[in-house]
């Protein structure tokens, strides 16, 4: 409906020049019919290329077919919003005829179209930013209280899944093949629609941190486990042997040696974490992807997802960063 | 003067068993204060999991373990046998040293850290007492200047003399050694036995498990020949050796190392 318009509106500016100022350009009247005919039947492209026909003019000839058939050409390119090409065209005549006033006038006003596109961004950003940023640092809040919690939980269910007594080891496998075994958003939902059922009644914050600390104590369970075992059970026979409780030789030889191991995949689940934590956008707490999503659909205008994007990608950028010094460190006494 | 009329440790019909195979086969042994007992044999034979027996790395299935005249080890409850507890097991591996043949140094902890750490977190020590402890035991495998590097600078010889010095900072009233230099290059075997040499000169007991013949003839009181989880000979070298003659087995084994 919108497309048909615009095209009749041209068809309409088209004739309007044609009328205006095609008088002395008798040798192209029959290619400007042409054209306007290309117009009325929809052709654009057709009648783009019948007006290029036009040459530039030699010097002591008339001017007023080169010109009206760009401009022309500049009208319709301006429909199709190619405000570049159009522009381009623009420019073709004013080097011929500099002082042309309708070239220069047109060219201005494309100019100008061009102009508040890259304000409209900046302005979008100035203006999302600031309830963007308070999403971020909700985001953050999140991130750094899960990485609290969850190696701690983490370490718990490893140290229990080794564990030589049954029920503390059930206990601990239980907790890793339900949490794994679910999705993170299901159990979000129980936490905080579901719980209140059974007379818990949780905020969303607690509920969000609850849900993505149990779940990734899972996830760095195994991970924990998998890095205790890879330890040469040496280094245990050994503490043992110079008379070491089991919990003296994990606390002060086995489980300090995985932490450089430990880095690589629990950086990877960090990360995972940081954009996991969009998740939580949907029971209702406004972080990152919940203040982008809201700006996302009162102004229907994708600057506050990239904006998003953007952050998200700071936040991880820092974050890899830092694993990567912190796996150096605690390898220093791998360096010879 | 307390020359114990009891020996330092009395093992008798120690018996372990890998499900069908039977590792240790009903040994009888006592071992006196000062004693340098070297336990040969091929591989196979049981020597390692008799000495891992001793301070109950291994678990066994039958048999009693005296240290100082008093059982350890094991406790009966409803006329069935278990592990005692794990405190008093702790203790009993704290008299005892052991030495194993690929180190088990703590590879995240300085020189310095491994030999303090039993000081330290075993006996309770502070941290300044477990340093001069140390230090005086680092001086006497003659390391005193590796204290602060850590073990993975440091080469076999100089890592399995640190493996001794932590054993020796608990003070232990015997040491172990299971094959202490069969990780080791040829020319690294020499420091690590002059080490041992120094120790039993003070008059550490001690238990060696090796396939070094030169050891067994320079240090042993007494040299055992160990073969299926059966002592086949002992006695002093001289006696060994000279049994050897008459025993095939023994001898095939001799010959093949010397």
């Amino acid at each position: 409906m919108k497309y048909t318009a615009s095209r009749a509106f041209v068809a309409l500016l088209f004739l309007w020049t044609l009328t205006g100022s095609c008088f002395g350009a008798v040798d192209y009247d029959q290619l400007f019919r042409q054209s306007s005919d290309l117009m009325a039947q929809g052709d654009l492209d057709g009648a783009l290329a019948l007006l290029k026909q036009v040459p530039a003019p030699a010097a002591d000839e008339e001017a007023g077919a080169f010109v009206s058939s760009r401009m022309q050409a500049g009208r319709i390119l301006a429909s199709q919003n190619e405000t570049v090409k159009a522009i381009a065209v623009c420019q073709e005549v004013l080097k011929l005829f500099p002082d042309n006033s309708e070239a220069r006038n047109f060219l201005a006003a494309l100019k100008d179209q061009l102009k508040p596109g890259w304000h409209t961004v900046l302005s979008d950003v100035v203006r999302f930013l600031p309830s963007l940023a308070r999403g971020a640092v909700m985001t953050l809040m999140l991130v750094l209280c899960t990485m609290l919690v969850s190696p701690l939980g983490g370490l718990l269910i490893a140290l229990g899944r080794i564990s030589t007594l049954r029920p503390v080891s059930g206990v601990c496998w239980f907790i890793i093949w339900f949490f794994r075994g679910t999705p993170l958003l299901l159990q979000l939902f129980f936490i905080y629609y579901g719980l209140p059922s059974l007379g818990i009644t949780l905020s969303p914050f607690t509920s969000a941190v609850i849900g993505l600390g149990l779940n990734y104590s899972a996830y760095l369970g195994e991970i924990i486990r998998g890095a205790i075992q890879s330890i040469d059970h040496g280094q245990m026979e050994a503490a043992k042997a110079i008379g070491m409780s089991y919990s003296q030789a994990m606390r002060r030889i086995i489980v300090p040696q995985t932490y450089k191991r430990l880095m690589p995949p629990v950086g990877n689940e960090f990360i995972a974490l940081i954009k996991d934590t969009a998740l939580v956008s949907t029971i209702a707490m406004v972080e990152l992807m919940r203040a982008a999503d809201q700006l996302f659909n009162a102004y229907f205008n994708i600057t506050a997802l990239a904006l998003a994007a953007v952050i998200y990608l700071v936040l991880t950028t820092i974050f890899t960063f830092i694993f990567e010094k912190i796996e150096y460190r605690a390898g220093i006494y791998e360096h010879r | 003067m307390n020359i114990a009329s009891h020996p330092l440790l009395k093992l008798e019909n120690i018996t372990k068993r890998f499900k069908s195979l039977t590792a240790v086969n009903g040994v009888n042994l006592e071992v006196s204060h000062g004693e340098k007992l070297v336990i040969i044999g091929p591989s196979g034979s049981g020597k390692s999991t008799l000495l891992r027996s001793i301070n109950l790395l291994e678990e066994i299935e039958e048999g009693t373990i005296h240290f100082e005249g008093r059982e350890v080890g094991y406790v009966m409850r409803n006329a069935k046998r278990h592990p005692d507890r794990p405190q008093a097991i702790s203790a009993l591996r704290a008299e005892i040293g052991m030495v194993f043949q690929h180190f088990h140094l703590f590879p995240h902890m300085t020189v310095l850290g491994n030999v303090m750490e039993g000081p330290l977190t075993v006996l309770r020590k502070s941290a300044d007492e477990a340093r001069s402890i140390a230090t005086d035991m680092l001086v006497k495998v003659g390391l005193s200047d590796k204290r602060d590097v850590f073990p993975a600078t440091l080469s076999g010889g100089q890592k399995q003399r640190v493996a001794i010095a932590r054993a020796l900072a608990m003070r232990p009233k015997l040491m172990l050694f299971d094959e202490p230099t069969s990780a080791l290059d040829p020319e690294l075997v020499g420091e690590v036995f002059d080490t041992i040499h120094t120790l039993a000169d003070e008059g550490m007991t001690m238990i060696i498990v090796t396939h070094h013949m030169g050891f067994a003839r320079e240090l042993a009181d007494r040299v055992i020949f160990m073969e299926s989880g059966n002592f086949l000979a002992q006695g002093t070298p001289e006696e060994l050796f000279s049994a050897a003659q008459d025993n095939d087995r023994i001898r095939g084994f001799l010959n093949r190392l010397l």
